[in-house]
């Protein structure tokens, strides 16, 4: 009887001794899990938290439309047991907040670029992170969210977000050179992907937006635009086509071949980063670059896969 | 920029746009093989197995999206094998007939969505699904413009060699038998005539809607006469005169929807549902003023 007792009592000493450790720990994780649900943001996320997270991202086949992206149980569960999760809004991963819903955590910090930007549910364009202001938004509240997580580690936290900002100075500097050196130059486009940096560079985009949002939203483009557009290769109107490479049909590929076929330069974008070779900043650097090849030397830039131009 | 605009979207660009020409030719061609074989399909009591073989072909048209080739293949392939499965099961009676045909419309459908799901999971093809049952006729590529006409002539020439044994076959197939034409041989001619053409209805309208260019016309045609070559040439009228308009609305919508055009078939769909109200009115109008039915047109019309 005796040594059951002292069992029992050591048994209970160590479950009240656990308790508030197993609180604590649940409390202030060592490692972060985060998901970035667009692997751009994923990637910033690595580059913010380094050794104190651990970062899944969700969408990360460029050679997939991410808008027709289906869920399956592991990403379910990989996002219900994250701390931190970055989803971008506007629709494009709608499923996202979904699964947070039903799968709540405490203290979990989710960063919903949308929301952050102050953007309504009716904004057209949801490639929020080509926008130059987008970024450096996110990766500030970001900063914050990691560093409530883990106050040990701020001062870790804030080099990385300081050492971010200043990573992105060639990319700025890139699409303000464009704009000060070919003002108002006009491109055509296949799809909003690359709009919101077309717009920072200073750009015209001479495509309908209607003929944009169809292509995007995969309904039929009115033949008017269609016209229009092929037009606007045929009479040599624009100095450049931005063409998504993820999103294709055989219309879109006729506007390639008409570009092509008139000599306007190709420049390919992405709705997810190319992976491997690339972080957001080299991608949006990339990006830029091939633009002001296409416009000041007609050069196309079809693929941003390294080694294949 | 703006002048261009403007003047890409006067009224007389829709006479002088590659898409509308394309829409055009394609859907006086399917909407002439439609009416004409629409009339025979109607008189056999085969309208089922028609849309049966326009919703199983539509795995074709997916199947197609898949490959990288024009849906035209697809829906061409798939039809005919699905006359050659429908000819296999060997079913004499309307009843059966309607059974096998839904059954296998189902197992042609349940494809349909796995391919679908195959072609917006692994390629970037976003509108495949919609694309295919419900048409997009300004975005099909003049190039396959050869390939549809000579499925129509193809299915024409069928019809006019064999008309007067199919008619006849018709009308009553007992006595054909005993006159020695051979009943199921002609039937089975008369399920490749029917895939050719809801081939072409596939391609103008989608799979799904391609029923409503083969039957609509030629029900709306029989309403209004009782004489098979009238009702011919009526119900291809119907069906060019249909799309004609739909692709006219449709194009037009583009001033009126700010920037988008709502789909072709929605309007051609409309149209003919419209046209076969009207053409009951003869007949309501007789009953009103003659207390008879004086216009049974549609019972009357070739026996049964």
């Amino acid at each position: 009887m005796k040594g059951v007792h002292s069992v029992r009592v050591i048994m209970l000493f160590f479950f009240v001794l656990g308790m508030p450790t197993a609180w604590c720990e649940s409390q202030k994780p060592t490692i972060i899990q985060a998901v970035g649900i667009e692997n751009e943001y994923a990637d910033v996320i690595a580059q913010i938290g380094g050794q104190y997270v651990n970062v899944t991202a969700i969408i990360t086949d460029p050679n997939t439309d991410p808008h027709m992206f289906e869920l399956s149980p592991k990403i379910a569960a990989q996002i219900a047991a994250a701390d931190l999760v970055i989803e971008n809004g506007l629709g494009y991963d709608g499923w996202a907040d979904k699964m947070l819903s039903v799968a709540p955590k405490v203290d979990r910090k989710v960063i919903n670029v949308q929301r952050l930007l102050g953007l309504n549910d009716s904004t057209p364009n949801p490639h929020l992170w080509y926008d130059p202001k987008t970024m450096p938004a996110v990766v500030a509240l970001l900063t914050d969210d990691l560093i409530a997580l883990q106050p040990d580690h701020a001062a870790y936290f804030r080099a990385n977000q300081a050492k971010f900002e200043a990573s992105l100075t060639p990319w700025l500097a890139a699409l303000a050179a464009l704009k000060k050196d070919f003002p108002g130059s006009p491109v055509a486009v296949t799809e909003p992907v690359g709009d919101y940096m077309l717009d920072a560079a200073g750009l015209n985009i001479a495509t309908p937006y209607s003929l944009e949002l169809a292509i995007m939203n995969g309904t039929d483009p009115a033949p008017q635009d269609v016209t229009f557009e092929n037009k606007l290769f045929s009479a040599h109107k624009v100095k450049a086509l931005i063409y998504n490479q993820q999103v294709t049909d055989p219309l879109t590929e006729a506007f390639l071949n008409a570009a092509k076929k008139n000599h306007i330069a190709v420049v390919g974008v992405y709705e997810t980063m190319p992976v491997p070779g690339y972080n957001y900043q080299s991608w949006m650097l990339a990006e830029t670059n091939a633009l002001r090849d296409a416009i000041s030397e007609n050069l196309s830039t079809q693929s941003l896969a390294r080694g294949v131009h | 920029m703006l002048s261009l605009y403007a003047s890409s979207i006067l009224a007389a660009s829709f006479w002088t746009d590659d898409a509308v020409h394309t829409a055009l030719i394609v859907s006086t061609g399917a909407a002439l093989v439609c009416g004409i074989v629409g009339v025979f399909t109607i008189i056999r009591g085969q309208s089922f197995a028609g849309h049966a073989l326009a919703d199983m072909s539509s795995a074709g048209g997916a199947g197609s999206f898949l490959a990288g080739i024009n849906p035209l293949f697809g829906f061409l392939a798939i039809a005919l094998l699905s006359a050659v499965t429908m000819e296999l099961a060997d079913l004499r009676q309307a009843r059966e007939r309607d059974l096998a045909a839904g059954i296998i419309l189902g197992a042609g459908l349940g494809v349909t969505a796995l391919l679908l799901y195959f072609d917006v999971t692994t390629k970037s093809t976003t509108g495949a699904a919609v694309s295919i049952m419900f048409g997009s006729m300004f975005e099909i590529p003049a190039s396959i413009i050869p390939f549809l006409l000579g499925i129509g002539v193809l299915a024409l020439s069928l019809l006019a060699i064999f008309h007067r044994p199919l008619y006849f076959c018709s009308v009553n197939s007992e006595l054909a038998a005993t006159q020695g034409i051979p009943v199921r041989r002609v039937g089975f001619i008369f399920l490749v005539i029917l895939s050719l053409s809801v081939t072409l209805s596939a391609m103008a309208i989608g799979a799904i809607l391609s029923t409503a260019l083969l039957i609509a016309p030629a029900a709306a045609a029989m309403r209004l006469t009782k004489r098979l070559w009238f009702a011919l040439g009526l119900s291809a009228f119907i069906g060019i005169s249909a799309s004609w308009a739909g692709i006219w609305l449709a194009y037009s919508s583009y001033d009126w929807t700010r920037g988008h055009v709502w789909p072709v078939s929605f309007f051609i769909v409309t149209i003919l549902f419209i046209i076969y109200l009207a053409s009951g009115l003869p007949q309501l109008i007789a009953k009103l003023h003659f207390g008879t039915d004086r216009y049974k047109t549609t019972q009357s019309f070739g026996g049964s």
